[in-house]
C-alpha cells in the first residue's frame, strides 16, 4: 500500500455517467504515479436522484446548492480523514451541483484497497460524512414549487 | 481599543475609522433557506459589539427575526393593522432578538470555509457563513 493514498475529488455542474467516470479513473490509476491499478479490492457507490419527493410527490428536478470554496475544502478534508483512518490505495469522489433530473447520478464514491474491509468501510464512512459534513443543500421541485430538504434520508 | 459608547445606529452608517467603534469588517454569507428568508446572500458588516462573534452578528442582522418569520403562517405574516393577531407576534419577535442565547437548532457556522463555534471571535476580513441543515450525497 502506498503511504499516501491517491485522492481524486471532483465537483460537476453537468450530468455525468458514473460507469464512464469509473473507467476513466481506472485508466488514470494505471498511469505512473496514478495510485496503482493493482488493488485487489474495490468498493463503489452510485447515488441517483429519486423520482419522488420526500412527501411522495413526483419530482420534476432536484436543485443542489453548495458553498463554493468551502465545499471543495471540506470534501478534501473529509476524504483525507477517511483515507487516513483506513488502509486504502486510492479514492474517487464525484459530486454533482446544480439542477439534476430524476435518475441522474448525484454522487459517485469509489475506493481501492488491498482488502474488502477497508474499501467498504472507507466508502461508507465517506458517504455519511458527505451527507452531514459538506455544505450541500437540496431543493426538490414538484408541481412548479420548490421545497428545501431538511436533513437526510435514513441510512 | 474600542469604545463602547457609540450609538449602534452610527456604527453601521459611518466609516469604521470615523465611528470610533469596531474597526473590523466581516463578510457575511447566507445559503439556501436562510438566504431566501432573509432576502440577501452576502454583505460586508461592521460589527456593533466587541468581540464580534457569529452569534452577535446573527442578532445584529436581525436573522433571528427573519428565521421566525419564515415559519409564520401567511395569515400571521400580514402587515400590522391588517389583522388583530399580527401585532403581538411581531412585538414578541423584536423583544427576543437581542436575547437569543444561541442559534436555532440545525443552523451551523463556518468561518473562512471551515466549521466553527458560534462563539469564536471574528477577525477583520473573516468570511462568516450561516449554514441551514445540510443535505448532501
Amino acid at each position: 500500500m502506498p503511504a499516501c493514498p491517491h485522492l481524486t475529488i471532483q465537483l460537476r455542474d453537468q450530468a455525468f455517467e458514473p460507469l464512464e467516470a469509473l473507467a476513466a479513473w481506472q485508466r488514470q490509476r494505471q498511469e505512473p504515479g496514478g495510485g496503482g491499478g493493482g488493488a485487489a479490492a474495490e468498493a463503489q457507490f452510485i447515488g441517483r436522484v429519486r423520482g419522488r419527493t420526500a412527501a411522495g410527490e413526483p419530482l420534476q428536478a432536484l436543485e443542489l446548492e453548495h458553498y463554493p470554496g468551502m465545499t471543495e475544502a471540506q470534501l478534501d478534508r473529509l476524504a483525507r480523514g477517511c483515507a487516513d483512518r483506513h488502509d486504502i490505495a486510492a479514492l474517487l469522489v464525484i459530486h454533482r451541483v446544480g439542477r439534476l433530473l430524476p435518475g441522474e447520478a448525484i454522487v459517485l464514491v469509489a475506493v481501492a484497497a488491498d482488502r474488502r474491509g477497508p474499501a467498504q468501510r472507507c466508502g461508507q464512512e465517506l458517504l455519511e460524512a458527505l451527507k452531514h459534513e459538506a455544505p450541500f443543500w437540496k431543493r426538490e421541485w414538484s408541481g412548479g414549487r420548490g421545497h428545501w430538504v431538511q436533513g437526510n434520508t435514513a441510512l | 481599543m474600542v469604545s463602547a459608547d457609540v450609538p449602534a445606529s452610527q456604527v453601521s452608517v459611518d466609516p469604521p475609522a470615523a465611528a470610533g467603534g469596531s474597526t473590523i469588517q466581516v463578510r457575511v454569507r447566507l445559503f439556501a433557506s436562510l438566504r431566501e428568508r432573509a432576502g440577501w446572500s452576502e454583505q460586508l458588516v461592521t460589527p456593533q459589539v466587541t468581540p464580534a462573534t457569529a452569534l452577535s452578528l446573527w442578532r445584529q442582522l436581525g436573522l433571528a427575526r427573519s428565521e421566525r418569520d419564515g415559519d409564520l403562517s401567511p395569515a400571521a405574516a400580514l402587515p400590522p393593522g391588517s389583522g388583530a393577531a399580527a401585532a403581538p407576534v411581531v412585538a414578541v419577535d423584536r423583544a427576543d432578538d437581542g436575547a437569543a442565547p444561541e442559534l436555532p437548532a440545525g443552523v451551523r457556522v463556518a468561518i473562512n470555509h471551515g466549521f466553527a463555534s458560534p462563539g469564536r471571535p471574528l477577525a477583520d476580513g473573516d468570511e462568516l457563513a450561516f449554514l441551514p441543515p445540510i443535505s448532501g450525497g
